[in-house]
């Protein structure tokens, strides 16, 4: 290798790693985002407000009214007595409000009339649909306790949930974060980190170097990868010893598609810091990136039940192949037909992605 | 002279209105991103899946079981596929995230009126899928029922639902308005994390202190203009959210924009807090697309509701203007929430923007001693 190549590489590392702060944004910020975002989301709801209206003397509604309490999703919400359900959701105090046949529950199931109405703020939809669905089991399996197997529906669909049995949120979230931590310190990383040169004026003295234009590209970008792929490796680490999430595949493909993606990034944010005029203007067009980047890679929303021109969009998301090669290595296994469809889409990104910033970049140097 | 002066706040804001005047980029992204962004995902996101790939192993073959695989399809939600004994390796490989196992035996049991049950495999590597399906099993093993024993046997106990102020339950009405607090919190934090971070780097604040102007003018004159700036693409977003997804305003306009200025100026002044502590514009935009970006997706109860969080994290939550601005954006445009009922956001959010305003105006250090 070239050693102007190598002193290059070399100062771009000492210059990054040099400030404290920047060190700490660099190592400290991936890591604390990881463990904040693992311990604090949940793909579980809980904690739903609940009231109940029911007479005093309706034990069928009572024992059902016992089993929303046990169940730990719900909290109990008391009210005044002759209070009107509606207005109890209205001003905030429940989410939903179960209101029990007047005349009695027990009796109206006897009648063949056991309807329990139940009143969902709807103006939280995530919350409210969960609220339809807890309530749907509550009731069945209550009705299956008071009135035998005879209550028990014909069909019944016995669900098993693949590589996380036990539903942990940690296990479902931490590769999803993983991949958004990732993707969002290396962009911001390179796309200031060019532009900074040129405010500074920092950058004729690189021009001026005895190096081809491919080479100061690669002393630019070379850095970079390896911090990248350095907090990679510490954030993996992290999911595995705080949470426990396994990595069922081979871990180079892990590494191999973190690399890959890496290069995209770090490409991206190279050409973002080509096109902005100063710095305000490259942490904008971060931004511009990052945002439908994350929104549109699967982590949060499926990508399937996007309308199809916005699927096509989400399809020229690097982070999207990312994920499913996250996904697939650390909770599936060893698939070789996912691992590389998805890791020829983000080679041939990065491709792109490298050729973009070199044609840029030869711009910005001439 | 250590009173504050409006006339010298005013100096520092118009010149800042003429910084952003010869930045045409920035001042066309400021209006222009959140409309587009919120128009963009608002047709993007949707929480309801459809066309789930569903391999279906029938060691059946009988009647009751294609009937069950009908019910399926008709869902909407699923596409049956036949998987036959491949289906959970087609469940590995990605290409169904689903799999039914149909036992033989089904449907001589169904015609002898007796209790089946068949078993439905998730693909628990995609939590935003099992969640959702999680939602419709409830419905489709109802009609299961009722399609396989034919008669409509009506359970003892059942649950009517009323779903208050969003009866379709339709998603966009949800997210938009959680969409805006998202971006406009975002763009505020932006706009102002580099003003002060740039005039330490370029020397020139040196000059703006060598004037008789006060740290709490500076940091007026550099709110205000951005705060008008933010409004102005928030003032679209509203018009968007009314006319392109016909999300119901029921509240009122004015606690509307007082939730958005007040919304606004947190944001504009914890960006500007970070400009200040850091007077590195490198620093300063990385720390405020860290504590700006996924903070705000993530923490604000956009998708994961606060309440379900763990205690310490639902506390935590609370330090983070967006959290406040979502509750209340969503009260006012759908549940039509007034001033009583959303007495706690307001109160929160006035003592968050009251707060960074502060932080920024003590760290804000007028010597010229490097950090």
């Amino acid at each position: 290798m070239n050693p102007t190549l190598k002193a290059f590489i070399k100062k771009e590392l000492v210059q990054t790693l040099r400030d404290t702060r920047m060190r700490a944004l660099l190592f400290g910020a991936p890591l604390i985002q990881l463990t904040v975002f693992g311990f604090a989301l949940s793909t579980e709801i809980k904690n739903l407000k609940l009231a109940v209206f029911r007479q005093p003397a309706d034990m069928v509604a009572q024992r059902l009214e016992g089993d929303f309490f046990a169940s730990g999703w719900f909290k109990r919400v008391e009210f005044e007595p002759g209070a009107d359900p509606v207005e109890i959701i209205a001003s905030g105090s429940a989410d939903a409000v179960l209101v029990m046949p007047p005349g009695g529950l027990g009796r109206a199931a006897g009648r063949g009339e056991g309807k329990i109405q139940l009143l969902a703020d709807a103006s939280n939809a995530t919350k409210a649909r969960v609220v339809e669905t807890y309530a749907k089991s509550i009731v069945a399996a209550r009705a299956a306790k008071e009135y035998g197997t005879a209550a028990e529906p014909p069909v019944r669909l016995d669900v098993r949930v693949l590589y996380n049995p036990a539903m942990e949120s940690s296990v479902f979230l931490v590769p999803g974060v993983m991949g958004m931590v990732i993707c969002l310190i290396t962009i911001i990383l390179t796309a200031m980190s060019l532009t900074r040169e040129r405010e500074l004026g920092t950058f004729e003295t690189i021009i001026s170097a005895p190096l081809s234009d491919g080479e100061i590209l690669l002393g630019k970008i070379l850095p970079f990868i390896l911090l990248g792929m350095a907090v990679f490796t510490l954030v993996m680490l992290a999911g595995w010893l705080l949470f426990g999430v396994p990595v069922r595949g081979p871990l180079w493909q892990l590494l191999l598609g973190a690399f890959i993606f890496v290069i995209t990034t770090v490409s991206v944010g190279t050409s973002i810091s080509t096109i902005a005029k100063n710095q305000q203007q490259a942490m904008l067009g971060g931004f511009m990136f990052l945002f439908p980047a994350i929104l549109l890679s699967g982590i949060m929303f499926p990508v399937e039940s996007m309308p199809r021109a916005i699927m096509g969009a989400a399809y020229l998301d690097p982070l999207l192949y990312f994920m499913r090669i996250l996904r697939c290595v650390m909770l599936k296994g060893d698939v070789p037909y996912v691992f590389w469809a998805n890791l020829g889409a983000l080679a041939l990104m990065a491709a792109f992605g490298a050729g973009l910033a070199y044609n840029r970049f030869k711009q910005t140097l001439n | 002279m250590n009173s504050f002066n409006l006339h010298r706040a005013y100096s520092v804001a118009r010149k800042e209105v003429m910084h952003l005047l010869r930045d045409p980029f920035t001042l066309a992204l400021a209006l222009g991103l959140p409309v587009v962004l919120v128009t963009f995902f608002g047709y993007a996101i949707d929480f309801e899946v459809r066309d789930i790939t569903l391999a279906v192993a029938d060691h059946d073959q009988g009647p009751a079981a294609r009937r069950l695989k009908e019910v399926f399809s008709a869902s909407g939600y699923f596409i049956p596929v036949e998987g036959g004994d491949r289906a959970i390796p087609l469940m590995d490989s990605g290409r169904a995230a689903a799999a039914l196992f149909i036992e033989p035996g089904f449907s001589r049991t169904v015609r002898g009126g007796g209790r089946v049950s068949a078993q439905l495999v998730m693909d628990g590597s995609d939590n935003s899928k099992v969640t959702a399906v999680m939602g419709y099993l409830q419905g489709i093993q109802a009609s299961a029922g009722k399609k396989l024993t034919g008669a409509a046997s009506a359970p003892p106990l059942s649950v009517e639902t009323r779903f208050l102020y969003n009866p379709e339950l339709n998603s966009r009405w949800f997210t938009v308005p959680g969409l805006l607090s998202i971006i406009i919190g975002l763009l505020g934090i932006l706009l102002t994390a580099l003003t002060v971070a740039r005039e330490w780097e370029n020397g020139s604040m040196e000059m703006l202190l060598a004037t008789p102007v006060r740290p709490l003018e500076i940091i007026a004159g550099k709110i205000a203009p951005y705060a008008a700036l933010v409004l102005g693409g928030a003032t679209l977003v509203y018009l968007a959210a009314r006319l392109v997804f016909g999300v119901p305003f029921a509240g009122s306009h004015l606690l509307f924009v007082l939730a958005c200025l007040l919304f606004v100026v947190a944001s504009l002044a914890q960006g500007l807090f970070i400009s200040v502590a850091t007077r590195q514009q490198q620093v300063a935009m990385q720390l405020s697309l860290i504590t700006g970006l996924l903070p705000s997706m993530l923490l604000s109860g956009f998708i994961f509701p606060v309440e379900s969080m763990p205690v310490f994290f639902n506390y935590f939550t609370m330090l983070l203007p967006p959290r406040w601005f979502m509750e209340a954006v969503r009260g006012i445009f759908l549940r039509g929430a007034g001033l009583r009922e959303l007495a706690v956001p307001f109160l929160a959010l006035g003592a968050l923007s009251f707060a960074l305003v502060t932080l920024a105006l003590k760290s804000f250090k007028t010597d010229l001693e490097p950090l």
